[in-house]
C-alpha cells in the first residue's frame, strides 16, 4: 500500500482530472448521451477514467485494510510491497501469454486477484503473528474470522464462475483465474486451520503441544493440494495455450515447502519414534547426577524423562516439541537420526575393532601413530587384538618389506629424541622377557643384524639390500604357536601378555626407526659421494685410480634413492645428525655459505636432484652435512677408495675459510 | 550495559525481550527501545544475532545451526551475546548497512555516534 501522501494526492489528481474530463465532454455536448460516446472514444478521457478507477480501487483496499487489519506492522508491509513486486511481475508475464484477450476488462480482473492475494497475504501474517502477540484482543477475532469467511467465499465464488465459464464457453483467460483463486482458497483454508488451532491453543491453559503436529500436518495437506494444482494447471497451460512462465516461480516455491514440509513431517515423525522406542527412560540415579531439571521447561524431572543417545537428559514431552521442528540434540545439537542406534553391546565392542588391525605385533609402519597412544588404552578385550596378531608366521617379511618405501609417519607419531642403535638394541632386548611373543624376537633379530651392517659397512650393505629382505623369514625363528586358550588364564596373565605385546611392539617400532635413520643416513652419504666424486670428475681429474667407483657409487646411489621418501627422512637425518654432531664438525662448518656456494665441490644441487623431493637448502644442507659427518663416523664405505673422505673435507674446510 | 573498553562504555540501553507463547522452543526477540546505532541492530532497534533466529529457517542463507536458538539457551546467554556484539559487531551480516558501513570505512564517526548515545542513555549533555 502506498504512502498516505501520495495516495491522498493520487485521489486529487485522478478526482480532480475526472470532472475536468466530464466537464469538458459536458460542456461541448451538453447532453448526457453524446458526451458519454465523446468520452469513450476520447483516449485521454479515458485514461483519466481508468486513472480515476485505480484510484478508487486503491481507496477500497485501503478501507477494506482498515477494516479488517487496523494499521499495518513494518514487517508487514515489508512483506507486501515484495510479494505484490512479483505478483505484478508474473502478472505482466501472464498478460503476455493472454495477451489477445487484453481489454480493460481482462486488466480489471487480475487487478482484483492482485487484491484478494494481498489480502490473504496480510491473513496469513496477521494470522502467524497471533501466535507471538501477548494479547488478542475480540476485535482481532472479529476481524480475522470475517475476512477468512469473505475471502473464502469470494474465492469460491470465483472458482465457479470460472468453472462455468470455461464449461459453457471454452478455455479462456478464466482458466488462469480459476487456478488461482483455486490456489488462493487452499491457502484461505490453510490460514483458517491456523488461526483454529491458535485459538484453542489460547484458550486453553497449558500449551497445547500436539499444535505443531497439526499445523505441520495441514501444510502437508495443503501444500499437497496445492502442488497438484499447479501440475494440472501446468499440463493444461501446456495443452491450451504454451508454457504458462508466470506460474514457475510459485510453483517451484510451492514444491519446495512441499518438500520441506514431507521432510519435516518425515524426520519429527521418525525422531518422535526413535524417542519413544529406542531411548531409554532415564532412571533416579541418573537423573540425581544431572542436577535433575530438564534444561528445555527448567523444571524439575520426576516421570517421564528421556536419555538421548548423547547422554543429554530432557522431558519426553519437551523433546517431542523440539523434535517437531529440529531433530538434534538441544544441548549439543548431536543429530540424532544420523547417529547410530546405540546399543551398549556393539559401543563396547567397536573399540577393539578399530584397535585390532593396529594391535598386530610389528604394526606395519604406516599405520602406528593411532595405534600406539589411544589403542592400548581402550582395548577391553584383549582377545580380539592378540588373535589377530598372533599367529601368522610370514608376518615379519610382510611388515618390514613396505619399510624403506613408507617408513614416515612413524616419524610424526612419536617424536623421540635421538637415540643412539645401540642404545635401542638394548632397550629391545630388555624388553625381550616374556616367553609369548614371537615379535619381539624378530624385532630384536632385525634390529641387531641390520645395526651392525648398516653402522660397520653401509656401502656393503646397500649393495645388498635388495636380497636383503627376502632373507629375513630365515634369520627368525619361526614364531612360537599363540596359547591356544586364553580362557585358561587368568585375566592377570592376559593382561600381562597384552602389557608384553604392548612393549614388544614399541621396542619393535624403534628398532625400526633405527634402521631406517640408519639406511637414510646412508643414502645421504652415498648421494655425497656421488657427488663428490662427480665433481671430483669434473674439476680436477687427479685421482684416475678412483675412476671407477664414483660411476659405482653413483649407480648405487640412483638405485637407492627411489625408495625413500626425503620430505620426512629430514627429520630423521637431522635426528642423526645430532646424535654425530659433536664429532667433527666446528659450527663453522654448518655455516650457510656452505650451502649457497658454487664451488664445484659443492654437494648441494646433486642432493637436491638425487632425492625427489623438495628439498629445501636448510635440510639439503643438513642432510649433506650429515653424510659429511657419517662419512668420517663410520669406516671408509667404499673399500677402494680409501681417503677420499678425508681429501673431501680437508677440501671443503679449505672452501669454507676462503669463504668465509 | 556497554561493555568495557569499547565505544559503548558505560551506557545504559533498554531493551525489551518478548518471549512467544512456546518459549523455549522458539526463540524470543529483542529489541531495544532506546536510540541505537550499531551494524546489528536494525533501526527499530531489534536485535539481529544468529543465537536469537530459529533454527528452522536461515532467511540469510549463512548461520550454520550450530548457532542458532536452541531452547538451552537461556535469557543470559542471549544478555551476554548482546553484549559482546556491541563489542565486537559483526559487519558480514549488517542489519543496518549505514552502521555496518561506517563502521567499516570511518570507525572515528561511529565512535563519535556511539558516544552521543551512550550520553544520551545517561541524560548527559553532549559536548
Amino acid at each position: 500500500m502506498p504512502a498516505p501522501m501520495p495516495v491522498g494526492g493520487l485521489t486529487m489528481a485522478s478526482f480532480a482530472l475526472t470532472a475536468a474530463v466530464i466537464g469538458n465532454a459536458y460542456y461541448q455536448k451538453r447532453q448526457f448521451y453524446p458526451s458519454v460516446v465523446y468520452i469513450t472514444k476520447s483516449n485521454p478521457s479515458m485514461a483519466a477514467i481508468y486513472l480515476l478507477a485505480f484510484t478508487l480501487v486503491i481507496l477500497l483496499g485501503k478501507f477494506l485494510k482498515k477494516v479488517f487489519f487496523g494499521s499495518l506492522r513494518a514487517a508487514e508491509f515489508e512483506h507486501l510491497v515484495e510479494r505484490s513486486f512479483y505478483a505484478v511481475t508474473e502478472t505482466c508475464l501472464a498478460f503476455t501469454v493472454f495477451r489477445d484477450d487484453f481489454s480493460p476488462k481482462f486488466v480489471a480482473l487480475f487487478t482484483v486477484l492482485l487484491f484478494l492475494k494481498a489480502f490473504h497475504w496480510l491473513a496469513d501474517y496477521r494470522v502467524d503473528f497471533m501466535e507471538r502477540s501477548p494479547v488478542i484482543t475480540l476485535l482481532f477475532h472479529i476481524r480475522v474470522i470475517s475476512l477468512l469467511l469473505l475471502l473464502s467465499l469470494l474465492d469460491l465464488i470465483l472458482v465457479s464462475h470460472a468453472y462455468h465459464s470455461t464449461i459453457t464457453r471454452g478455455p479462456s483467460v478464466q482458466l488462469v483465474f480459476g487456478f488461482e483463486y483455486a490456489i488462493l482458497l487452499t491457502v484461505a483454508l490453510n490460514i483458517a486451520v491456523k488461526y483454529i488451532c491458535h485459538t484453542v491453543d489460547l484458550q486453553s491453559e497449558n500449551p497445547w503441544e500436539n499444535k505443531a503436529m497439526y499445523l505441520l500436518y495441514t501444510e502437508l495437506c495443503m501444500g499437497f493440494f496445492k502442488v497438484v494444482l499447479y501440475a494440472v494447471f501446468m499440463v493444461i497451460m501446456i495443452r491450451i495455450h504454451t508454457f504458462p512462465l508466470f506460474i514457475i516461480r510459485p510453483m517451484y516455491l510451492t514444491m519446495r515447502s512441499f518438500k520441506r514440509a514431507l521432510n519435516d513431517v518425515i524426520l519429527s515423525r521418525r525422531a518422535i519414534r526413535n524417542m519413544n522406542t529406542l531411548y531409554p527412560d532415564a532412571t533416579p540415579e541418573e537423573l540425581t547426577a544431572v542436577d535433575n531439571v530438564c534444561i528445555i521447561c527448567r523444571e524439575e524431572m520426576i516421570t517421564g524423562a528421556k536419555k538421548l543417545p548423547c547422554g543429554h537428559i530432557f522431558h519426553a514431552s519437551c523433546l517431542r516439541s523440539w523434535f517437531q521442528r529440529q531433530q538434534t540434540c538441544p544441548t549439543c545439537r548431536m543429530d540424532i537420526l544420523r547417529q547410530p542406534q546405540p546399543s551398549p553391546a556393539s559401543q563396547g565392542q567397536a573399540p577393539p575393532q578399530a584397535a585390532a588391525p593396529a594391535q598386530p605385533q610389528t604394526p606395519p609402519p604406516q599405520v602406528p601413530q593411532q595405534v600406539q597412544p589411544q589403542a592400548q588404552q581402550q582395548i577391553p578385550n584383549p582377545f580380539a587384538g592378540l588373535f589377530r596378531g598372533m599367529p601368522i608366521p610370514m608376518g615379519p617379511p610382510v611388515d618390514l618389506a613396505p619399510f624403506p618405501f613408507a617408513p614416515v609417519p612413524v616419524q610424526q607419531a612419536q617424536q623421540q629424541g635421538p637415540t643412539t642403535s645401540s642404545s635401542t638394541s638394548t632397550t629391545s632386548g630388555a624388553t625381550i622377557t616374556s616367553s609369548s611373543s614371537t615379535t619381539t624376537t624378530s624385532a630384536a633379530a632385525t634390529g641387531g643384524s641390520t645395526n651392525q651392517p648398516g653402522s660397520a659397512i653401509p656401502a656393503a650393505s646397500f649393495n645388498m639390500m635388495p636380497p636383503f629382505f627376502p632373507l629375513f623369514p630365515f634369520n627368525i625363528p619361526p614364531p612360537p604357536p599363540p596359547p591356544l586358550n586364553f580362557s585358561a588364564m587368568t585375566e592377570e596373565e592376559v593382561r600381562q601378555l597384552e602389557g608384553n605385546e604392548r612393549q614388544h611392539v614399541e621396542a619393535r617400532i624403534q628398532v625400526l626407526r633405527n634402521i631406517q635413520t640408519l639406511l637414510d643416513a646412508a643414502v645421504v652419504q652415498m648421494n655425497q659421494y656421488a657427488s663428490i666424486v662427480s665433481s671430483l670428475d669434473k674439476s680436477t681429474r687427479i685421482n684416475t685410480a678412483s675412476q671407477q667407483c664414483p660411476n659405482q657409487t653413483a649407480a648405487a646411489s640412483e638405485t637407492m634413492v627411489p625408495p625413500q621418501q626425503p620430505t620426512k627422512s629430514t627429520d630423521q637425518t637431522e635426528d642423526t645428525s645430532l646424535l654425530v654432531t659433536p664429532l667433527l664438525f666446528s659450527p663453522e662448518a654448518n655455516d650457510s655459505s656452505f650451502s649457497s656456494s658454487e664451488e664445484p665441490s659443492t654437494s648441494k644441487p646433486e642432493v637436491a636432484s638425487s632425492s625427489p623431493s623438495n628439498l629445501d637448502s636448510g635440510q639439503a644442507e643438513s642432510a649433506s652435512w650429515l653424510g659429511a659427518t657419517t662419512v668420517a663416523d663410520t669406516s671408509p664405505p667404499d673399500p677402494s677408495d680409501p681417503e677420499d673422505p678425508e681429501e673431501i673435507r680437508r677440501r671443503r674446510l679449505e672452501h669454507f675459510s676462503q669463504n668465509s | 550495559m556497554g561493555p568495557e573498553g569499547t565505544c559503548f562504555e558505560c551506557g545504559v540501553f533498554p531493551a525489551k525481550l518478548i518471549f512467544p507463547p512456546d518459549y523455549p522452543l522458539s526463540p524470543p526477540k529483542m529489541q531495544f527501545t532506546c536510540e541505537m546505532f550499531h551494524p546489528n541492530i536494525y533501526s527499530d532497534g531489534r536485535v539481529c544475532i544468529s543465537i536469537l533466529h530459529a533454527p528452522g529457517d536461515d532467511p540469510m542463507g549463512y548461520e550454520t545451526s550450530a548457532e542458532r536458538w536452541s531452547p538451552v539457551q537461556s535469557v543470559e546467554k542471549i544478555l551476554l551475546s548482546v553484549v559482546s556484539m556491541l563489542a565486537e559487531p559483526n559487519d558480514e551480516s549488517s542489519a543496518n548497512v549505514d552502521a555496518a558501513k561506517m563502521w567499516r570505512d570511518d570507525r572515528e564517526q561511529f565512535n563519535k555516534i556511539a558516544e552521543r548515545l551512550v550520553r544520551k542513555t545517561l541524560n548527559l549533555p553532549y559536548p
